[in-house]
This record gives C-alpha cells, structure tokens and sequence, in this order.
C-alpha cells in the first residue's frame, strides 16, 4: 500500500488533536504568561517579566512553593518507600497476599473526591473517627509520649485547621491514595526477577534478608523504582482534589496548603487572573516535564542493564 | 578429606513424588554426574545438595556433619546455574568478588563506598584473587564489563569464576552447558573436564545429556523418576546397563530392542539367532534382546546366524555409516554401524544381511532388569566365533 | 580449610521460619496497614447507615441502630409526624437521590466516561497502526511528537484549554468534558507498542486477501488488540470518572451537565448536620461501581491501572 495516502488519513485526526489540545495550549500559556489577560476583556497589556517576577519574589507564591514542594517531598519517598514495603512483604508471606493487595488497592479506585470528604469527617475534631479513637488511648502508656499526654489534656490537634497540621494531614491522605498504586508496580517488579538470582545469592553467601535484599532485589527493581518515584512526583505535583474540598477558598489556613494546582485554578479560574495563571502552568510544566526527561534519562543510562 | 552423602533422600511436589529414596555417597575429587531425561529428580537431588530446597526425608551429610537443617550459604559449595544467575548490576569483577564479600567481610566491610575505606587491606587481597581466577578462564579482559555486554560463552565462563574464586566444599553444576552452541558445547566439555583436573575439587555436574555425561565423569548416576537405576562408570554404564532403561538412554544412536524367547536350556532366540551364552534365569517366555549399533557387523548372505532386513535411511556421519534396517517382517527397525567402506556402497531399499558380534549382546527381562549370561562350556564349542 | 567453614556456622533452619515470629509480624503490620487503609470506607458506609443524631454521637456500631427518626424537613413540608418517622438507612439513600439530581450526575458520568474512551479508541487505533506498521515520510517526526506529548499531563495545561474552549463558546457542555481527552497519547504509544508485536506476515496475508488498509484496522488489528484495548479502558473509564479538577473548571453552575465528583462536592457545599448521612450515601454510590467492578475483575483492573508502568 506505499504510494498511497492512507496513513494521512490514520495519523491525521491524531495528529491534528495533538497540535490543537496538547501542543497549542503551551504555546497559549506561554504567550499569555507575559500578559495581564483576564476573560471577557477585549484586550491584553503585555507586561513582560512581570508575573514570573511575582511568582518569584511575592510572599504568597512562596507560600505556594514551599506547600507544593512540602507535599511532594512528603508524599514521594513515604508512598514510593510504603508501596515497596507492602510489595516486599506481601511477596514474602505466603498466606493472604491477594488480599492484602485488594485492600491497599481500593483507594487507587475510589474517587478522591468522595474519600476526602470522608476523610474530612474522619478528622473532625469532635465527631471524627481519628480524635474519638486518639482520646481512648488516654490513660494507658501512651501518655509516656509528651505530645499524645498534651493531646489528652488539651485535646487532640484540628488537624485540616491548624496549619502546623493541614499540609501535613493532606500529605498523608496522599500517601494513603497512592502508596497501593506503587505497590502494585512494585509487586509486577518483584515478579520479574528471576529465581534464580536468589538462589545464587544464597549460594554466594547472603544469608540475611537484609544481604538479599542490597544484592538483587534493590538493584533488579532499579527501572521499576525510576518509573514508580517519577510517576509519584507528577501525580503528587498535580495534587488538587483533597485541597478543593477541605479549603475551597484561599489554600487552607494561613495558606499552608496553597499547591500549585489549586493556585492556578484560584488565579485564573476564580479571580480571572489569566497572566498569573499561565505563568504558574509554564512553571509547573517546565518542573514536570524536567523530571520525565531525568527519568528518560535514567532509564536509557543507568538501570538498563542488558 | 571432604565426602558428601546423601541418604534415603525423599521428596514431592504436592501430590507429586519427584525423588523417592536416594542414596548416594560422593567421594571427595570425583567428577559425579547426574543424568536423566527431564523431570527425573535430577536438579531436585542437586538443589537439595545445595540447601535450596528442603528434603520431605532424609539427610545430607557433608564431612560427617549432618547439613540439612544448615542454609545454603554456610555449606560451603558453589553452583553453577544453567542461567548463569549472574548480578546484571555488577561487572563480571565485582560479580566474582561477591562470594568473597559476603563470606569474608565484616558488616562494616559490606557498605557501599564506606567498606572499601575500612577493609582496604581485604579488597586488595579480594581483588588479587579474583583476577588470578580470571587468568585462569581467561576472562580477565573482560572483567569490566557487565553481563549484559558478554556471550554466551564468556557468561558462561563468569559464573565459573564466580563459583572458584573461593574454595568450596565441591562445585555444583545444573546444565551448566545448556545454552550454548553445539560446538562451543562441545568445546566447553573437555574444558571442564581438564579444570576438574587441576583443581582437584568434587564436582557434582546435573546434565540431560547423555553424551556430556559419558565424556566428563568418573562415575555417573543414571536417574529415572526419581531413582537412581545405576551408578557407576561411564565405561561401566554403557557396557553393562543394569537395567533395559539405562541400556536406552546411554549411547547414541540408542541401542536395538530385538523381541525374543528364553527357551529352557537357558537359550536366548531372535529370529534366527540364537545366544551362545545362556542365562541361569528360570522364567521361560519372551525377553529382549539389545544389541548396540557397533555390535552389529554386515556380512554375507547365508551367513551362520544372520539377520535379513531392507535398508530403509542411511546416515553419513563421515567417519562411521548408520544404516536403519527394518528387520523382522519390517516390525522392528535397527541402526547398524558400518565403516565408509562397506557402507557407501549401500543403497536405500537394499537388501542387507548382517550379524552380531558375539559375546556382546544384553539380555532383558519382561520387568527391565538384565538377565546374566554365562557361557555354558558345551555350547561354546558349537557356536562360530 | 573447608572443614573450618562448616563447623562455624549457626545451624539456622529454613523450615522453622514457616511458623516464625517473623511471619507474625509481618501480618500484624500489614493487618494494621490494612486497618488504617479500610478506615474511610468504613466511615463512609457506616454514615450512611446511620441517623444523624447517631453521627454526631458516634454512636451505633457500623450499621446503626437502624431506630426511626423525624425527617425536620418533611415536618415543614406540613405532613403529619407519624408519616415523616424515617429509618436512617432508607433516608439517607433516598435523600441521596431526592435532594440532588444523583441520577443524572450518574448518567452523566457514564456518557462522558464512555465517549471519551470511545473517541480515544477512534482516534488513536489507526494512527498507532500507522506508525506501527506503515512505512511513510514523516513517520519517525510523528512518532517523536507523540513521545514528546507524553510529557505533557493534560491536567497542567487546563487553564489555556479552558481559554480556548471559553472563546468558541463550548463551556458548560458536554463538548467541554470530553474534547481536552479525545486524544491519549499514551493510548497511541500503547498500541503502536502492541501492534509492533503483530507480525507483518498478517497484515500482508490480510493485503494480499484484498482488504484495505481501513478495514485491516478494524477487522485485522482490532481484534487481535483486544486485551491491550481491554487495560486500556480500564485506564481511561477509571481516571475519568473520577476527575474532579477539569469538570470543576469547564462546568460551572449548570446542574444538569454535573458529574457525580461535581454532584458530590455540590452536595458538601451545602451540607449542614442533617445531611451528613445523605452525603455519605452520595460518596458510596459514586465510589462503588468502580469498587465492585475491581473486586471482580481485580487482575485486570490491576494490569489496566499499571499499564502506565510499560511506558
């Protein structure tokens, strides 16, 4: 069939979509991140360097830096560190296994929308599952420990209000949405080293779990960590859903949980402050797409092995 | 001295007995192989050797001690896996130093970048070492390089050396020869051999292959489900199989099943041949006669006891001629070894006659087990050498 | 020298691990894990079993006592109290449905969920069968945008997708939910990548059979894509039924376009004390047909999420 012009005809529709829904939209974001462009005005000023100056220097987008990245460096290493641990010890028991995967799974395909909401009342300072079942263990040896003891006698922290709590509650619902999800990459990782390699290490003298683990597990799952620690700093990244629904105005208490997303959906969205906004979306793009090229990277460098 | 035993070795996967009652003593330096088709129990036996798996019963006896509740790494031996198993991380250096690492360095000796400061003294030696050993398989210009980047030869040759930089108790070996090409198998065969005589260690090697077993070995042991059937020499196995499944699986071409009788006097008839040498055995009824290919000469028609077949394929091997002769009302077709000379000029739907070289043919019963002959003194006399 | 090896070491057994005190406590943490893990979900049903006087006092065990309650809001409708007495379980759901528009947000989500992944399909089908198996000029430039779009996560480019669609006029429709996703470039990766595996021989044999290229694509390569196009779905049905961030932007104010993430948020916008039970029935129909289907199909639900781990 060469000569012919079917294949415009099969690429073209693709082809088209891409330029117009992915491709168009950068070049957009980035014109008008030098603008002051706000929806229904009929013109733009151009303003140069100005919005990149604010995100740079202004208190608020501070702010929303150091949420995001307090988020995504929580978030990363406990949901990539609990997603191999549940994968190494679901692997290494021999009972339960599946169900154990089913649980740790469920939250990956529960909207996160409707768990926030549930996890807002459980954290509800009065009626809230968390609190009532913190306040039970008063009185026994956990009050050896000065904060659950302060907890007790002043009662236990508004976790989504206190901003000494909220970045770090929202990080945690994170953790448990998406730690499964790595589990699972993980548990497809460990299936894929073979048996042999283990049995080598034990004829070479590995005797700990601990030896096995540093001489084959860690380095044969080496691309399936890349992936996993990549794929967990874009969703983290991304992070709007639970914030949205505990803090629908201004980014949470003293705006400690102001993330990106939700920054740009504030600005633009909210307050038609389209320049500003596509200044934050050409900024999270270049950060998003600098760690899929560093893992590209890693893959084609380092942890290809044959 | 180190001699390893095996005894009354027991062992099933599930409903599945693979190993039923294994016996075996290992002396110390021997060339062992274990042979058999596939799914007998061989690499079982050998990874219960190891430590990788657990007998159901029994026990496993190295230097007297008893092993078997002892892990794999603190018995003291080495394998060779048929997929080499090598570190695909590590470089074929750092591959053959992990045995050295892992046995003889401290926790702190281990760490990554740290150990090289504290135990600078230990990886020198460990270095030396392993490049002596790489000398040794000639590898040692390849020690950079990962296992990725190597044949499959020279991987083959890197998990060799991951096995003898240390000393171990004896090497053993599962397939060690499966993925190579025929010729470099072949090659590798007397390599193996002449390093198992310069190193002088026991080498308990598991193989499917005949060939590779009667080329390498001091002794063999020929295992069918989960049973050891005979053990003993390579010359042994192939002249005197004990049982009609060893006589099958040892040699190629495999050997000649003949039907025949066992009269009373102890005369074993084939056709028109009739054994000189009789057997003591009382039961009188069929049996099987096996005749190897090389115990098989063509002769002339009319010959004293020959038999008659038609030449149905004929393989040139060059050296030797095998000629595929259906005999017996074409009910049975035999391999016959002829020499280039006699065998060029035959053509295929040829009528051959041939007989057998005396003194040669094995005798089997209805249950497999070979039937003794003896020459009886009167009957020698009649019968034409 | 080999004598003194074996005699040093410890005689640990593999077989006593099999009852081991290790063994316990990897069930306990995981046991633990599994608790904090099923904790909202049983928050979750539990409310929406319960009354609301149960709720505030964290009373009634998971199912509640299931005792009648007064519906305040019946009593204002001017009915008689003995009508408006109400068990908890069949309030909440019926609230659920009744007080929102719960259905059509249902719809809603259905219709959306399976056009996109219809249109995805349409779309990405031929041009992955394109770059997989026909030799054109240009091939390798698209096939390099395409790796470059995979970059792209379609969520940080809302804002100039939202300006765009906000000049054509395409905002609060069902367009505005679906058109951002009509194109996967991971779908397009994806099949490019299985039918590299198709061997050539099919396709030539299909050629040689009279077919077009049009109906190989349909007729030859689809099928044989069944299981990839199967995770796929899966992939696809289960990221957009749960969006929540890009209907938010695109669909304001219009009820009847919601789906059931907006329905939901809607709900806890306005939700005093009374309606908490609602609420959480609300969440527990949103989240349980992806749940039941999971728990039935758990293997490929789990091969479709992690496809993305091919990339």
């Amino acid at each position: 069939m060469q000569g012919t012009n079917a294949h415009w005809w099969f690429v073209g529709p693709a082809l088209f979509l891409m330029v117009v829904i992915l491709l168009m939209p950068i070049g957009i974001a980035t014109g008008l991140s030098f603008t002051s462009y706000s929806l229904g005005n009929p013109g733009a000023d151009f303003v140069g360097l100005e919005n990149y100056e604010k995100i740079f220097t202004r208190s608020t987008y501070e702010k929303m830096f150091g949420a995001t990245f307090r988020y995504v460096f929580v978030v990363v290493p406990l949901s990539v560190g609990l997603g191999l641990g549940a994968a190494l010890l679901i692997n290494s028991t021999r009972r339960l296994g599946d169900l154990y995967k089913t649980i740790y799974f469920l939250p990956v395909m529960a909207a996160l929308i409707a768990m926030a909401i549930v996890w807002e009342f459980a954290f509800h300072p009065t009626i809230g599952i968390v609190n009532s079942t913190l306040e039970r263990g008063c009185g026994t040896f956990l009050e050896s420990w000065s904060w659950y003891a302060n907890g007790c006698e002043r009662g236990f922290p508004l976790w989504l209000t206190d901003r000494n709590y909220a970045i770090w509650t929202v990080a945690f619902i994170g953790i448990w949405q998406g730690f499964g999800f790595n589990m699972v990459l993980y548990l497809a990782g460990l299936t894929s080293v073979p048996r042999e390699l283990y049995h080598a290490a034990e004829m070479d003298g590995a005797q700990t779990a601990w030896d096995r683990f540093w001489l084959v597990t860690w380095p044969m799952l080496g691309p399936t960590t890349v992936f996993v620690v990549t794929i967990s700093f874009i969703r983290s990244f991304q992070v709007f859903d639970t914030v949205e629904a505990f803090y629908p105005q201004g980014g949470g208490p003293s705006k400690s949980v102001y993330v990106m997303m939700f920054a740009i959906y504030e600005k633009a969205i909210q307050q038609n402050l389209m320049g500003i906004g596509a200044a934050i979306t050409v900024v999270f793009l270049a950060f998003v797409m600098f760690l899929t090229l560093v893992q590209r990277w890693l893959i084609e460098r380092r942890v290809h092995y044959s | 001295m180190t001699s390893i035993s095996l005894s009354a070795i027991e062992k099933s996967f599930g409903n599945t007995p693979v190993l039923n009652g294994i016996d075996l003593d290992i002396t110390d330096g021997e060339f062992l192989t274990l042979v058999g088709p596939s799914g007998c129990g061989k690499s079982t036996l050998l990874r219960i050797l190891a430590g990788l798996e657990m007998p159901d019963q029994g026990s496993v006896t190295i230097n007297g001690l008893t092993v078997n509740n002892v892990r794999p790494a603190n018995r003291n031996l080495a394998m060779v896996f048929q997929s080499y198993a090598l570190y695909p991380h590590l470089s074929v250096a750092q591959n053959m130093m992990t045995p050295l690492r892992l046995r003889d360095l401290s926790f702190a000796g281990r760490l990554p970048f740290l150990g090289p400061v504290v135990a600078r003294e230990r990886y020198r030696e460990m270095s030396a070492q392993v490049g002596e050993t790489a000398r040794v398989l000639k590898i040692d210009h390849l020690l950079d390089r990962k296992p990725g980047q190597l044949s499959g030869g020279q991987r083959q040759r890197a998990a060799l050396g991951r096995a003898m930089v240390r000393k171990p108790v004896a090497f053993l070996m599962d397939e060690p020869l499966s993925n190579l090409d025929a010729a470099l198998r072949i090659h590798m065969r007397s390599e193996l051999a002449e390093l198992h005589r310069s190193l002088k260690t026991t080498f308990v090697y598991v193989t499917h292959d005949q060939a590779e077993a009667l080329t390498m070995s001091d002794r063999m042991a020929v295992m069918m489900e989960g049973q050891i059937l005979q053990l003993g020499s390579p010359e042994k196995i192939y002249n005197d199989p004990m049982d009609i499944r060893v006589a099958e699986f040892v040699g190629a071409p495999k050997i000649n099943l003949l039907p025949g009788t066992l009269d009373e006097a102890g005369h074993v008839r084939c056709g028109g041949m009739v054994l000189s040498r009789i057997t003591s055995n009382e039961t009188v009824g069929s049996i099987t006669l096996g005749l190897r290919p090389e115990h098989l000469a063509l002769c002339e028609q009319g010959a004293l006891e020959s038999l008659t077949g038609q030449v149905v394929h004929k393989e040139n091997l060059g050296a030797d001629i095998y000629l595929h002769v259906s005999v017996l009302d074409a009910a049975h077709r035999i391999v016959l070894r002829a020499t280039p000379d006699e065998g060029t000029s035959v053509s295929i739907g040829q009528t051959v006659h041939f007989k057998r070289l005396c003194g040669h043919a094995m005798v089997f019963g209805k249950d497999g087990g070979r039937l003794g002959l003896s020459n009886a003194a009167h009957e020698s006399v009649a019968e034409v050498a | 020298m080999s004598e003194t090896a074996l005699q040093g070491t410890p005689s640990v057994s593999l077989a006593s691990f099999r009852f081991s005190t290790a063994e316990t406590v990897k069930h306990v943490v995981l046991i633990l894990g599994s608790l904090i893990v099923l904790l909202p979900f049983y928050v979750m049903v539990s409310y929406s079993f319960k009354s609301p006087a149960e709720i505030m006092q964290n009373t009634g065990g998971f199912f509640g006592a299931q005792e009648l309650f007064r519906d305040d809001y019946c009593i204002k409708l001017g009915r008689d109290i003995a009508d408006c007495m109400v068990t908890p379980i069949i309030y909440n759901y019926t609230t659920a449905f009744e007080k929102a528009p719960l259905l059509r947000y249902l719809v809603n989500g259905l219709v959306v969920t399976v056009s996109i992944f219809v249109i995805q399909v349409l779309v990405a089908l031929p041009c992955a069968y394109a770059l997989a198996k026909l030799r054109f000029w240009g091939r390798e430039a698209v096939f390099g945008l395409v790796l470059f779009c995979l970059l792209i996560p379609v969520h940080a480019i809302a804002l100039p997708l939202y300006i765009m669609l906000a000049k054509v006029g395409l905002t609060n429709s069902y367009a505005a939910l679906v058109v951002p996703w009509t194109i996967s470039v991971f779908g397009i990766f994806l099949m490019r990548q299985f039918f590299m595996t198709v061997p050539d021989d099919l396709i030539d044999a299909a050629r040689m059979d009279g077919m077009s290229e049009f109906s190989i694509i349909w007729n030859v390569m689809l099928p044989t894509a069944v299981p990839a196009l199967l995770a796929f779905a899966i992939f696809s049905v289960v990221a957009h039924w749960n969006d929540y961030f890009w209907p938010r932007i695109v669909i304001t104010g219009d009820r009847s376009l919601f789906t059931p993430p907006l329905g939901l948020r809607e709900f806890k916008g306005d939700a005093d004390g009374d309606n908490f039970g609602p609420m959480m029935a609300t969440a527990t129909i949103i989240v349980a047909p992806l749940i039941v289907a999971f728990l039935i199909a758990q293997r490929r639900f789990i091969e479709g999420i992690t496809l993305s781990g091919m990339k």
